[in-house]
C-alpha cells in the first residue's frame, strides 16, 4: 500500500471534513439532478412502458403534450407495410371528486385521464398492466389509479367516485404511475366515450404504433418520416423518452439552479479539502523533510500529496454513494422518484475527482516548508 | 589499511542575518572525514556544528567555502543533482525520528528505497535486512505508536543504512534517547564505519560517545578549536 494511502487510512479522521465535504458537494448536486430527473421520469413513465415500438407525434412537438395533429395521419401510417397497430394516445382532464364516508375530508382535484384498450397486448395497454387490472378495466365505468394517489383523490380500493359528474368505480391500483401534479387516472375506451372523455373528431394527439419486426423498428422510424413529408415526425420509444427527459433541462431555473449548486459545491468542496490537506501536510512535515534528506526529490513529494489528494477525492465519492442512499431512501419514504442517469453519476465523479486534485494542486505550496536543514538544530 | 578522504572541505564561511546584524555562524571553517571512521563533532550548543553538518551533506549552502564529496564538488552541482547525490550517498540521522506514523518499520524502510530504482521484491528484501542488521528483526510489523524511542531511532538508522550510503551524517541521535538506548545507537553508527565503509559523522554533546570516535573535532564559536585523530591513520 502506498504511503499516501496508509496515512489516508491511518489518520482518516483527520480527512473527515474533506471527504464529508466532497460528498455534501456532490449530494447536493446529483441529488438535484435525480429529482429532476426522476420529475422527467415520472412524465415519461407511459412513453418507457408502453408497449408500442414507435410514436408518432406532430411535426413540431416532442412530447406527448397538448399538440395535436390529423386523424388521417392514421391511415397514412399502414401506407408502410411493416406498420401492424395505430392507436391514438388519448389524455384528457377531468375533474374527480370521492364521496367522502363520515368524518372524511371531500376531495375534488383535476385528475388526467389516459384511455386504454383493456386488451392484454394491445398498443395502449402499459406493459405492466397485470391480468387483474386488464379485466377491472373491461367493466364499464371502472378506473385503475396509482397507488400513490389513492390518498390524494381520498379513495380506496372499491370506493365510488364522480368524474366530470359521472360515477365511476375505483376497482384495482398500478404502481410507479407517480404524478407530481395532477394524479392519472386510467379508463378503458368505452368508459372515456360514457364519461365524454373520448371525442372522435378530426384531430387526435400522439399515435402509438407497433411494426411487424421490432428489431426493425429503427428503419420503420426512417421510413415513415421520409414517407410523411414533414406531416408527422415518428420517435423511437428511446429517444421520445430522453427528448421528454432533456426537456427538463430547457427549463432555465433548472440549470441556473444546477449551475449554482455547482459552483457552490466546488467552491466549498475546494476549500475545504485545500485547508485539510495543508493541515494533513503540515502535520507531516519534518516526515516529508526526512526523506528529502534522503534525497528524495520534491517532485516525488508533490505526487506523494497529488495521489492523497485522489485519494480524498476516492473517498469522497465513496461517501456520495452512501448519504445518496440515504436520500433516496427518504425520497422513497415520500415517495418520489429519483432517477441518476449515468451522465450524471459520471459528471459528479470527475467534479468530485477535480476538487480533490485542485486541492491538492494548491496545497502543493506547503510543501515547501519541508526544508530540510531545519532537521539539524 | 589506508583510509581514503571522504569529504573534504575548505574554508566554509556561513552567516544569517538577523533584523540588521549579520551572524557570522561557520567561520573559515577547514573539515575532513575518512571512510570507515567514526569522526565527531562536539562543542557547546550554537557554536555552529549542525550548520557544518548542512553545509558538508548538500542540505544548505554556504556563503563561501567548497566541498569535495567523494571526489565531486558538491556545491558546483544544480539542485536536482544534488538531490541525487544525497539519494545515493547520504544517510542521515536526527535527533527526532520522523518516522511516518502510518507505515510500520518495513514500510518506512521500503518508502526510501522506492526512490533507489529498487524493485517491490529488493526493497522488501534490503528493508528487512537493513531492520534485522538494527536488532529490530522482530518488530517488522509495528508503526511507531508501539515502539519505543529507541527502537525508532533503530528504525530512522535502519532506514538511512539501507541505501548503504558512504557518507552517513548524524546530529544529536541520542539526545532524545536513554543511555543504554544511546549506547546501542552508536555501537550501529561505529558498525556501519567499520562494516560498511561509511564516512560517519557524528555531531553530539554526550561525552559517553568519545569512547566509539576515531577522530574527536571541538568546535566553538563557528571555529574548529581542536582536531584529535584518536585511531591512527595509517
Ligand atoms: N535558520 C537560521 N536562521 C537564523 N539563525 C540560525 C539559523 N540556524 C541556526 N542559526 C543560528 O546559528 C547558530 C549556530 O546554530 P547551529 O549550527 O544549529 O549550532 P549547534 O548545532 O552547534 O547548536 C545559532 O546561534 C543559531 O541560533
Ligand atoms: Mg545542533
Amino acid at each position: 500500500m502506498s504511503l499516501a494511502l496508509s496515512t489516508l487510512i491511518f489518520e482518516w479522521r483527520r480527512y473527515m471534513a474533506a471527504v464529508i465535504a466532497l460528498a455534501v458537494a456532490g449530494l447536493l448536486v446529483l441529488s438535484l439532478v435525480g429529482m429532476f430527473m426522476g420529475i422527467g421520469k415520472t412524465f415519461s413513465a407511459t412513453i418507457d412502458r408502453s408497449p408500442a415500438h414507435l410514436m408518432v407525434l406532430p411535426p413540431d412537438s416532442e412530447g406527448f403534450g397538448g399538440a395535436t395533429q390529423p386523424r388521417r395521419n392514421i391511415p397514412a401510417l399502414f401506407q408502410h407495410p411493416e406498420v401492424v397497430e395505430v392507436q391514438p394516445y388519448t389524455v384528457r382532464w377531468a375533474m374527480w371528486s370521492n364521496f367522502p364516508a363520515a368524518g372524511q375530508p371531500a376531495k375534488r382535484d383535476g385528475v388526467q385521464t389516459i384511455v386504454v384498450d383493456p386488451v392484454k397486448g394491445a398498443v395502449t395497454m402499459p406493459n405492466d398492466f397485470n391480468e387483474d387490472v386488464i379485466m377491472a378495466l373491461q367493466e364499464p365505468y371502472t378506473v385503475v389509479i396509482d397507488q400513490s394517489s389513492l390518498a390524494k383523490l381520498g379513495v380506496k380500493v372499491g370506493d365510488k367516485a364522480t368524474m366530470n359528474g359521472r360515477t365511476v368505480t375505483v376497482r384495482a391500483t398500478v404502481a410507479n404511475y407517480p404524478s407530481l401534479f395532477n394524479a392519472m387516472v386510467f379508463t378503458s375506451r368505452q368508459t372515456a366515450k360514457l364519461l365524454n372523455l373520448a371525442d372522435e373528431g378530426p384531430r387526435v394527439g400522439s399515435l402509438l404504433v407497433k411494426v411487424a419486426d421490432p428489431a426493425r423498428t429503427d428503419q420503420v422510424v426512417e421510413e415513415l418520416n421520409s414517407m410523411g413529408k414533414g406531416q408527422y415526425k415518428a420517435w423511437t420509444r428511446a429517444q421520445l423518452s430522453e427528448k421528454n427527459q432533456e426537456a427538463m433541462f430547457k427549463e432555465s431555473f433548472i440549470v441556473i439552479i444546477l449551475g449554482f449548486m455547482l459552483l457552490v459545491g466546488i467552491f466549498i468542496g475546494v476549500v475545504i479539502t485545500w485547508q485539510t490537506l495543508q493541515g494533513a501536510i503540515l502535520a507531516n512535515i519534518k516526515e516529508f523533510a526526512s526523506l528529502r534528506a534522503l534525497g528524495v526529490s520534491m517532485g516525488a513529494l508533490n505526487l506523494i500529496i497529488m495521489e492523497l489528494s485522489f485519494w480524498v477525492g476516492i473517498a469522497g465519492l465513496g461517501m456520495t454513494a452512501i448519504l445518496l442512499m440515504g436520500v433516496n431512501a427518504l425520497a422513497g419514504a415520500f415517495n418520489l422518484t429519483m432517477y441518476y442517469p449515468l451522465w450524471s453519476i459520471l459528471t459528479i465523479g470527475a467534479m468530485l475527482l477535480t476538487i480533490a486534485v485542485l486541492s491538492g494542486l494548491l496545497s502543493l505550496g506547503v510543501l515547501k516548508k519541508s526544508q530540510p536543514a531545519d532537521l539539524l538544530r | 589499511m589506508s583510509e581514503k578522504l571522504a569529504i573534504d572541505a575548505k574554508g566554509l564561511s556561513k552567516g544569517y542575518k538577523i533584523g540588521k546584524t549579520k551572524q557570522q555562524v561557520l567561520k573559515d571553517v577547514d573539515f575532513n572525514a575518512y571512510h570507515g571512521q567514526v569522526t565527531m563533532v562536539m562543542g557547546p550548543s550554537g557554536s555552529g556544528k549542525s550548520t557544518l553538518i548542512a553545509a558538508l551533506s548538500g542540505l544548505m549552502k554556504p556563503d563561501e567555502g567548497e566541498v569535495i564529496a567523494l571526489g565531486e564538488s558538491l556545491w558546483k552541482k544544480k539542485k536536482s543533482k544534488i538531490d541525487q547525490f544525497r539519494l545515493d550517498h547520504c544517510g542521515f540521522i536526527f535527533q527526532g525520528f520522523n518516522l511516518f506514523p502510518a507505515l510500520n518499520a518495513t514500510q518506512q524502510v521500503e518508502q526510501v528505497l522506492k526512490y533507489c530504482k529498487a524493485s517491490k521484491t529488493e526493497a522488501r528484501r534490503r528493508a528487512i535486512a537493513a531492520l534485522e542488521e538494527v536488532g529490530l528483526g522482530h518488530r517488522l510489523k509495528q508503526t511507531p505508536a508501539a515502539l519505543s524511542g529507541g527502537e525508532k531511532q533503530r528504525v530512522a538508522i535502519a532506514r538511512a543504512l539501507s541505501k548503504n550510503p558512504q557518507l552517513l551524517f548524524a546530529d544529536e541521535p541520542t539526545s532524545a534517547l536513554d543511555s543504554v538506548s544511546g549506547q546501542v545507537v552508536i555501537k550501529l553508527l561505529h558498525r556501519a564505519a567499520k562494516e560498511h565503509g561509511a564516512a560517519v559523522i557524528c555531531v553530539t554533546h554526550d561525552p559517553r560517545l568519545e569512547a566509539y570516535a576515531d577522530r574527536i573535532i571541538h568546535m566553538e564559536d563557528g571555529k574548529i578549536l581542536d582536531d584529535r585523530q584518536i585511531t591512527p591513520l595509517t
